[in-house]
């Protein structure tokens, strides 16, 4: 035993050993790339299937065909017609949307199902949009009214196109759905002006978590939601392929279950095709599972939702939008058919969905990877920040003694023939002449600095969700520029600094930012993965002053939240000529700050990035303490 | 003395067998009526008598014999059994029959008044009561543990009249929100019928039907009563069933149920409409009222009035206007109520022999029955999300522009919901706007909450019991909230399908003092069917009964795979580790060559010695020969 203690004790105090864990650091990055990359190989990636028994998709006949259709064209012109009348404008005010709502209420009504509206007022970076969601409830025949069902259609879809078709779609299946007796759940038809908004206002009151200042509570309720559904048919043509939505706020997706539900009734029942990702085209290859794939990532670290499905994911309501692409030769009933196949798999539901994987990644509408198999590649990326951080809290723990040893090493032969004294409890000490001598770790200066970072990160936080709509760009260029030359500014007020403050504020900083890291990858895999190669030039920043070293601070100031900010600005005012694109994309964050709660993107940025780059640049900007000089 | 004694006994047996004749009765009655959208309420009533001599000499003629002797058993003294599932509309439908006194929560509602000496006893017999219960209408009664069980102290009271001091009648109630109602449940309570189904109005309960109705919901009342001027008390029993069908969907042939779209020519369209054309259609809203026949809404004609009721009893009323045409068979006849009454409607009477149809044809109306409104609404929801807190809100709408409501609220809460009796807040929140300013006037210092009688829950032993006096002022809302924990369970104690989540029982409210004649007034249906089987007095108390849906509680529920992942890990682990120990401790180690015989060169030598030594006396006797 004392053996093995001692050959430990011997190799911990290696010299070469310390200079292995930046490589180790390396290599953990570079693999969780490297695995990501092999994730759509058919060797990592499965066929989904179905693991609901309940749910029985595409086993029933569907009659939703013949007259239904006439009835469908007789909703949409009067959609049409009343559309015409007021102007299109989803977002209009109470009095101007009267006839609209009065036209689905009389169509619902003329059904025999109770209809209800909601109004309600969104604040967001000075902006205040509103609008009336309109709904209405089919109660189950024999239902107790505690479990439901949603359809819903908004106004307009995701990409601002009407959606007039999927909302007569949508009022032609109520009417239908109500001659049958089957449903075990309640099924509620919702119309909301938006895909954001409106569904976010719906499903907050429907749980009694709104604001009654600006959100009407609802008049009319149901039980339990197990399932939404959305539709959007933002054409008159006929459609090629059904694209299915499935991301949530803060990258939160729907059970598996239900996407696979709506591909295997859509492609094996409807024989229509399914696409998701926006990618149409896909030829099964690795690129295009890939580009799928990280198109999906992508998304899922926005977290700001890809449809009305999306706000429906916090409050546990597992939801997809069902959107019609391409131009082919299926019609709206086809979609119609399609939804009714999915309600009655819905129907079938005996628990809440629970079977199947809610943390996935999806490269095809019929493959994934779980999360098992996926989740390493970030944990990889995050534990590179720790194992950089210990070996720098190791190095912070000694100093190098260069006065009696002056750029002399020992080899591994020399300190293995030194003979370790023993002392009386037969444990090996290190050999007494090695450079280094251990000395205590001022933590201090270096929590307190780290501190400052975290809590300097709220004030651009707050900024960038809380600056009305007109002044956004310009504030979020100064604040950029501003924080972008802080470091320099900070590091102009002491610029020496000891080797062991430096070691030990990087530390922490890189030990701080690998926990967030593997604590965010289990949140939201893909926006760790993101940030934590974002944050790679932290890791790799020195304060040497060699080409490298510049190299690594340019690396830093140029992939930092300000620079990569600035740089985009840049490319939108000059390439594309749109300058007005950087507000927009600003005040989108605001309102999913502030209204849909997508915290991840604020949060990644100003909590996690922000404050470990904000350290590390500043560290980058001092300079070493010499022989003779004070930090 | 003798003769004399035999005379009187004799004199009392012929007065008890004609009292018996005269006492026990039987009646029926069914009442249609047409709601709006399409509906149709069908109130089926069936009432049986026993005399108390009779039934407890277990002289059954009318009443169930398989009933009543649960109920000597089991010492219960009143029963009230409700089985219903879906939910009336009252936006729609307006007030429920029977002032919903003949209605439940969705699932199966018990309560009963046992006679015994102490708590203890009682539920002792309520076990009694509850297994046979289960029995005899195969449902899960016997579910109905102490942790569903509770003891209401303002919700009910006895209907019948009880001989029995009060201190020994007790009233337990219990609830099982989560149970189907279905065929299995109809079948044993149409065979507690004397015409068991055949005959009269109850051979239209058909399963097929009853269960595609929108709502339904089947009552088994038990109560003594003794009517005024009479010499003895009766054991009554009333059994109800009403359901609302759904007329265009009962119409639809059982061999052909499936709502195919109509074929484009047959459906209703707004040609007024300027985009109307062959393949356009914006359909019309239909102004004329549906035709059904009952032939064609419950499948099957009536072979004949039940023979065993009275003969000049007119089974079947049914309520429209007097202006609506309605064809019967010739042998029937039609009275039809005085137009002085506030209702219009009319009653049929057939013969036993006569099989008896109704056909109601499609008409346009220019008058319409009045529908009475609730004098209350009610909706319960839970409100929040996640695994481990929620909250329960009431929201109580009095729609009354003049009086305030007195009403009793009632909960029962399953023991894994804790609630938080301090964050229980009454709110006024608002009053409706359309009614007259005067009376929207509510004073500052109204008190919601008169009274309150709670019982807090023991875990796995008791759920909470909350009872509540409760008072709304005219023309406002009131809207009751409490937070509540959710327990972590154990992992044995989740049901199967557990992910569904669990039910929580519905909240009964019992409207205080409604005047009889705002009743009357608001419904006429339910007084009528009262009136008609000669019930008045029990249910003239004026209160309203209401229920509010039930819920579904989400719990925190484990990946029910994970405890047996654990255990099948470790039983592997344990196995092993047991195994290979096991193995080291009783198990003798020697060296190869210290091991005794019993290996195969011992074998081999033995055997070969042996041989030898036959060999060998072998070889000798031939010495000794050659010797």
């Amino acid at each position: 035993m004392s053996l093995l203690v001692n050959s430990l004790r011997r190799l911990r105090s290696h010299p070469q050993l310390h200079k292995i864990p930046p490589y180790i650091s390396l290599l953990c990055i570079v693999g969780g790339i490297i695995w990501l990359l092999l994730l759509p190989l058919n060797q990592y990636s499965r066929q989904t299937y179905i693991s609901e028994n309940a749910l029985l998709p595409g086993q029933v006949h569907t009659y939703f065909a013949g007259s239904e259709q006439n009835i469908f064209r007789g909703y949409r012109e009067e959609l049409r017609s009343v559309v015409k009348e007021s102007g299109g404008e989803a977002h209009s005010s109470r009095e101007n949307n009267v006839l609209w709502i009065d036209t689905i209420s009389a169509i619902f009504k003329t059904a025999g199902l109770p209809t209800a509206t909601q109004y309600f007022e969104d604040h967001a970076a000075g902006n205040l949009t509103s609008g009336t969601n309109i709904y209405s409830v089919l109660h189950a025949p024999r239902g107790d009214g505690t479990e439901a069902i949603m359809l819903l259609a908004p106004q307009q879809n995701a990409r601002g196109e009407h959606n007039i078709n999927g909302i007569a779609l949508l009022l032609t299946l109520a009417r239908y759905f109500k001659r049958w007796s089957l449903w075990s759940k309640d099924i509620i038809f919702l119309i909301t002006p938006d895909t954001d908004g409106g569904p976010q206002a719906w499903i907050s009151a429907y749980h009694s978590t709104h604001d009654p200042q600006t959100v009407e509570s609802l008049p009319l309720k149901s039980g339990a939601l197990q399932g939404a559904i959305c539709v959007d048919l933002p054409f008159d043509h006929r459609f090629e392929k059904i694209s299915i939505s499935y991301d949530g706020i803060n990258g939160q997706l729907p059970n598996l279950d239900l996407v696979n539900t709506a591909v295997s009734v859509a492609s094996g029942q409807m024989g229509i095709g399914t696409t998701i990702q926006g990618m149409h085209h896909h030829d099964d290859s690795y690129r295009a599972r890939l580009m799928t794939m990280l198109q999906g990532m992508i998304s899922q670290a926005v977290g700001h939702g890809t449809g009305a499905h999306s706000v429906f994911m916090p409050y546990h309501i597992d939801a997809i939008t069902l959107t019609a692409a391409g131009d082919g030769w299926q019609d709206e009933m086809a979609l119609g058919r399609t939804v009714e196949s999915i309600f009655r798999s819905l129907n079938n539901l005996l628990e809440h969905f629970h079977q199947s994987f809610f943390f996935y990644l999806l490269m095809q509408a019929n493959r994934f990877v779980s999360i098992g198999t996926y989740l390493p590649s970030a944990m990889a990326v995050a534990a590179g920040f720790t194992i950089m951080a210990i070996h720098l809290w190791i190095r912070s723990g000694h100093v190098e003694l260069r006065s009696e040893l002056p750029g002399q090493c020992i080899n591994a032969e020399a300190a293995l023939a030194e003979k370790p004294s023993l002392d009386a409890h037969g444990l090996a000490h290190p050999p007494p002449n090695r450079q280094t001598q251990h000395i205590d770790r001022q933590l201090l200066k270096p929590i307190l600095l780290i501190l400052l970072a975290h809590l300097s990160g709220l004030i651009p936080l707050y900024l960038s969700h809380h600056t009305t709509y007109s002044h956004l760009p310009q504030t979020s260029l100064f604040t950029s520029f501003i924080l972008l030359i802080l470091p320099t500014l900070v590091s102009a007020l002491s610029t020496l600094l000891p080797a062991q403050q430096y070691n030990l504020t990087k530390s922490l900083s890189l030990l701080l930012l690998g926990l967030s890291l593997s604590a965010l990858a289990t949140l939201n895999f893909s926006l760790s993965l993101a940030l934590g190669l974002l944050c790679t030039p932290i890791l790799f920043a020195t304060r040497d002053r060699s080409i490298p070293g510049y190299l690594s601070r340019v690396a830093l100031m140029v992939i930092s939240p300000m620079g990569l900010w600035l740089l985009a600005s840049t490319y939108f005012a000059f390439w594309v000529g749109n300058p007005g694109r950087v507000g927009d994309v600003l005040a989108r964050m605001a309102f999913g700050w502030n209204v849909l709660g997508a915290w991840g993107v604020g949060v990644g940025i100003w909590g996690v990035w922000w404050p470990a780059w904000v350290v590390v640049a500043t560290l980058a900007m001092t300079r070493e303490v010499r022989e003779g000089e004070r930090g | 003395m003798l003769r004399l004694f035999l005379c009187l006994v004799g004199l009392i047996l012929a007065l008890r067998i004609q009292s018996t004749a005269a006492e026990s009765d039987y009646q029926e009655s069914l009442h249609l009526q047409p709601l709006p959208l399409g509906a149709l309420l069908a109130s089926f009533a069936f009432r049986s008598n026993e005399s108390v001599t009779s039934f407890g000499n277990q002289n059954f003629r009318f009443f169930p014999r398989s009933l009543g002797q649960i109920l000597q058993h089991s010492n219960t003294k009143e029963l009230h059994l409700r089985f219903s599932t879906g939910r009336w509309n009252a936006d729609t439908w307006g007030a429920r029959p029977w002032q919903g006194k003949k209605e439940g929560g969705t699932g199966v509602e018990l309560w009963a008044w046992i006679d015994a000496g102490d708590d203890e006893e009682s539920f002792h017999k309520w076990t009694t009561l509850t297994q046979s219960l289960s029995g005899l209408f195969c449902a899960s009664l016997n579910f109905v543990d102490s942790t569903r069980t509770t003891r209401p102290v303002r919700s009910f009271s006895p209907e019948g009249h009880h001989e029995v001091s009060k201190d020994h009648l007790h009233l337990l109630h219990g609830v099982l929100p989560g149970e189907v109602v279905c065929t299995e449940n109809l079948t044993p309570f149409l065979k507690l019928l004397p015409c068991k189904g055949k005959a009269g109005i109850a051979s239209l309960l058909d399963g097929h039907k009853v269960f595609d109705a929108s709502w339904q919901s089947m009552s088994i009342d038990v109560r003594p009563v003794c009517p005024t001027g009479a010499d003895e008390c009766h054991i009554e029993i009333l059994q109800t069933i009403d359901m609302v069908l759904d007329i265009e969907r009962a119409k639809r042939p059982r061999d052909n149920p499936i709502p195919r779209p109509f074929p484009a020519d047959q459906l209703s369209c707004d040609e007024s409409k300027p985009y109307h054309s062959h393949d356009t259609c914006y359909p019309k809203e239909s102004t004329e009222e549906i035709g059904w026949s009952i032939e064609e809404v419950f499948g099957r004609k009536i072979p004949g009035a039940c023979p065993l009721i009275d003969e000049e009893w007119k089974p079947l009323c049914l309520h429209v206007p007097h202006e609506r045409k309605v064809y019967v068979p010739f042998g029937a006849f039609e009275v039809k109520n005085p137009p002085s009454e506030s209702t219009e409607y009319r009653c049929y009477h057939f013969r036993p022999e006569e099989v008896f149809n109704l056909e109601v044809t499609p008409q346009k109306l220019n008058t319409q029955l009045k529908l009475p409104h609730e004098p209350l609404r009610a909706e319960r929801t839970i409100v929040g999300h996640g695994a481990a807190n929620g909250g329960i809100r009431t929201i109580l709408t009095n729609p009354s522009p003049l009086e305030p409501v007195q009403l009793v609220y009632f909960e029962n809460l399953p023991w894994f919901m804790r609630p938080f009796i301090h964050t229980l807040k009454a709110d006024i929140t608002s009053s409706s706007p359309s009614s007259p300013p005067n009376n929207t006037y509510t004073p500052s210092n109204w008190q919601v909450i008169k009274e309150m009688y709670y019982v807090p829950a023991i875990d796995r032993q008791r759920g909470t019991q909350l009872e509540l006096l409760l008072s709304i002022p005219a023309s406002s809302t009131v809207t009751l909230t409490y937070d509540f924990e959710k327990a972590i369970l154990r992992y044995t104690e989740y049901p199967p399908d557990a992910n569904r989540g669990f039910n929580v029982a519905p909240a009964v409210i019992k409207v205080l003092n409604q005047t009889y004649t705002t009743i009357t007034t608001h419904r006429s249906i339910s007084d009528l069917s009262v009136a008609s089987i000669g019930l008045r007095e029990g249910t003239r108390d004026g209160n309203v009964y209401i229920r509010t849906t039930s819920l579904l509680l989400t719990l925190p529920t484990p990946d029910f795979s994970m405890p047996y992942n654990v255990i099948i890990l470790t039983s592997t682990v344990m196995a092993l580790a047991f195994g290979s120990i096991f193995n080291l401790l009783v198990r003798r180690f020697v060296g190869a060559d210290e091991a005794p015989g019993y290996d195969l060169r011992g074998f081999r030598d033995r055997v070969g010695g042996r041989l030898v030594r036959i060999r060998d006396r072998f070889r000798g006797r031939k010495a000794e020969k050659v010797d």
